[in-house]
């Protein structure tokens, strides 16, 4: 049973997820790392959802994870797109290569 | 759950506007006609627009736990539809040159549009999560669209990267707060904010602030704005700028001003959200100056707009916040349509980049003097000059933080202030370079009957529609009670 799992525990769990994914997001330079570290983020948060869920008791935490897993499908679709495009154009997948905007 | 006749009535015009992207859709599989698909997609948004005025026949509705349907909503319906439309507009003589696939932009924009419309009336934050990814993710896709440019592909990937992180972000501050109080529903979470705000649920919204600030473009989490306006085809810098914005200010507006009043009391957030206000404005302003580009420029000034809208929700009130903002929002729409309609009808998609450049501006009026004037008009109402549409909702905002009567309100105001005065400054540059002489060659060129077009008559309409606000507002202000009556519940 997750009752005997104290919320907070799974709220830090979440945390330290979100905070390890965003970190990535940082300080990776390679588009795939970045696409998969807010995948992280986003997996984060859904966890953060179904253990609200489940002190609440209520199946409302359960469904906006599903929510959370449809919009990661489709933001990993569209980015693995462009990552095909950056290695088309550029012959790499650092994203510093198509950075020419400045200012 | 029942689902009356009255419900199906209020919820017309996202119904439509679904039904339209779903149309568009086997329309492009049936037969990749452009013509006949823009047709399609008109059609559906002309006939969501009109389903406005039934769906206010029928009074507040609230639909389903996710969505209620009042005078707010509607009004700011009946905004998406028509921004999205004229950006449909727009992108019809644009898109012409384009040498791969032309349709999907279509499809994209309108369900960036449900998505917008989900948004306006979201009354839940699993409403407001769906509406806000609609948008977004439809958008991903329409700043790549051009992905022949270098530009484009860049734009769409910073704001993929930075958009996705925002809402992430956005949504752990969503499950902090449902992790407090076991609902996700608005008004049930609004009025227990204020009484209850221990260190995790402050966290929570602050995330959640962040997560739309970043989607509003205010000033610590601006930097994506610029970059994407430029990268971004003009019509869909145009549908950014307009219709994206007013939907997630929107509901931001909902959340904090019409049910967690008690959220602004929180001095914490407060003084927060003061400091966002006039980082934004003084930001948006500065940086506007070392410009060229008149997209970029465009971009920068809508962060300073928003820093000024920031400051009428602050100081405003339940009242005249919801009155003023709609106005100034109204506003901002129309013009913000007529500078980038110039922009998209001087450029083409099939060329390397638009004519975004102030040189490629340079001596407009010796070539098109009509299309300079528009630009003029446009310019002169975003600089918040008497006699056009800006200086209305500008003085809404001064109104608002003069009477607000705290130290807030008036370093809000000397803010708002110094950044009109810039502002003022970089909007006259690029009128000058209308008025230049004409440069011997030049890349870009609207087409001689540009007038002739749909997109050309939009154009006209929206900046006719600058000067009349500005020497009657009075139509303007009765239409916004429309939003205030939902207002004061």
């Amino acid at each position: 049973m997750l009752e005997a799992i104290p919320m907070e525990h799974g709220l830090a769990l979440a945390g330290v997820l979100f905070s390890l994914g965003l970190a990535g997001v940082l300080i990776r330079r390679n588009l795939l790392f970045i696409l998969m570290s807010i995948e992280i983020m986003m997996n984060s948060a859904g966890l953060a959802f179904v253990v609200a869920g489940s002190r609440w008791h209520q199946p409302d935490g359960q469904i906006m994870f599903i929510f959370v897993l449809t919009l990661a499908a489709a933001e990993a679709a569209i980015g693995l797109a462009l990552v095909l495009q950056l290695y088309h154009r550029y012959h790499s997948l650092d994203v510093d290569a198509a950075s020419e905007m400045r200012g | 759950m029942t689902f009356t006749v009255q419900q199906f009535q209020a919820l017309l015009p996202l119904v439509i506007t679904c039904a339209t992207s779903v149309l568009v859709m086997l329309s492009i599989a049936w037969r990749r006609h452009h013509a006949f698909n823009t047709l399609v997609c008109m059609l559906g948004l002309n006939a969501a627009l009109v389903s406005v005025y039934f769906a206010a026949q029928v009074g507040p509705q609230a639909v389903t736990p996710l969505f209620i349907v009042d005078g707010y909503s509607l009004f700011f319906t009946g905004l998406i539809l028509a921004a999205g439309l004229a950006s449909v507009t727009l992108i019809n003589t644009y898109i012409d040159s384009f040498k791969y696939n032309r349709e999907e932009m279509y499809l994209l924009m309108t369900i960036a549009t449900a998505g917008g419309i989900v948004m306006a009336s979201a009354h839940h934050f699993a409403s407001l999560f769906i509406g806000l990814e609609l948008l977004s993710v439809s958008l991903f896709g329409l700043v790549g669209y051009s992905f022949h440019r270098p530009r484009a592909l860049e734009a769409a990937i910073k704001y993929l990267v930075l958009s996705a992180t925002a809402s992430a972000v956005l949504l752990f501050g969503i499950a902090l707060i449902y992790s407090q109080f076991g609902s996700l529903a608005f008004s049930e979470i609004g009025p227990q904010l204020h009484e209850d705000a221990r260190p995790i649920v402050l966290i929570g919204l602050a995330m959640l602030l962040i997560g739309l600030a970043f989607k509003l473009s205010l000033a610590p989490f601006h930097l994506w704005t610029p970059d994407v306006y430029e990268g971004a085809p003009a019509p869909v810098g145009a549908f950014l700028a307009t219709a994206a914005k007013v939907a997630v200010f929107a509901v931001t507006v909902r959340f904090l001003l019409l049910e967690a009043i008690g959220a602004l009391q929180i001095p914490a957030i407060f003084h927060t959200l003061a400091a966002i206000a006039i980082a934004s404005i003084l930001v948006g302003n500065l940086l506007a100056l070392r410009q060229n580009n008149i997209k970029r420029i465009l971009g920068y000034s809508s962060i300073a707009h928003f820093g000024y809208l920031l400051v009428l929700l602050l100081t405003g009130g339940p009242v005249f916040g919801v009155e003023g903002f709609a106005a100034y929002l109204t506003i901002y729409v129309v013009t913000s349509l007529s500078s980038f309609g110039v922009v998209t009808l001087m450029s083409k998609c099939g060329q390397d980049r638009d004519a975004d450049q102030l040189h490629d501006l340079r001596g407009l009026f010796w070539r098109r003097p009509y299309l300079a004037t528009l630009m003029t008009v446009s310019l002169l109402s975003l600089g918040g000059i008497p006699l056009t549409a800006g200086f209305i909702g500008k003085f809404y905002v001064i109104v608002a933080a003069m009477t607000f009567q705290s130290s807030w309100g008036w370093a809000m105001l000397a803010a708002i202030v110094a950044g009109s005065a810039v502002g003022i400054y970089f909007y006259l540059r690029v009128m000058v370079n209308l008025y230049l002489a004409k440069p011997g060659m030049h890349k870009f060129e609207a087409q001689l009957g540009w007038g002739q077009h749909t997109s050309g008559l939009m154009v006209l309409c929206a900046s006719a529609l600058v000067v009349y606000i500005g020497v009657y507002p009075e139509t303007l202000m009765q239409l916004v009670q429309i939003a205030k009556a939902a207002g004061v519940q």
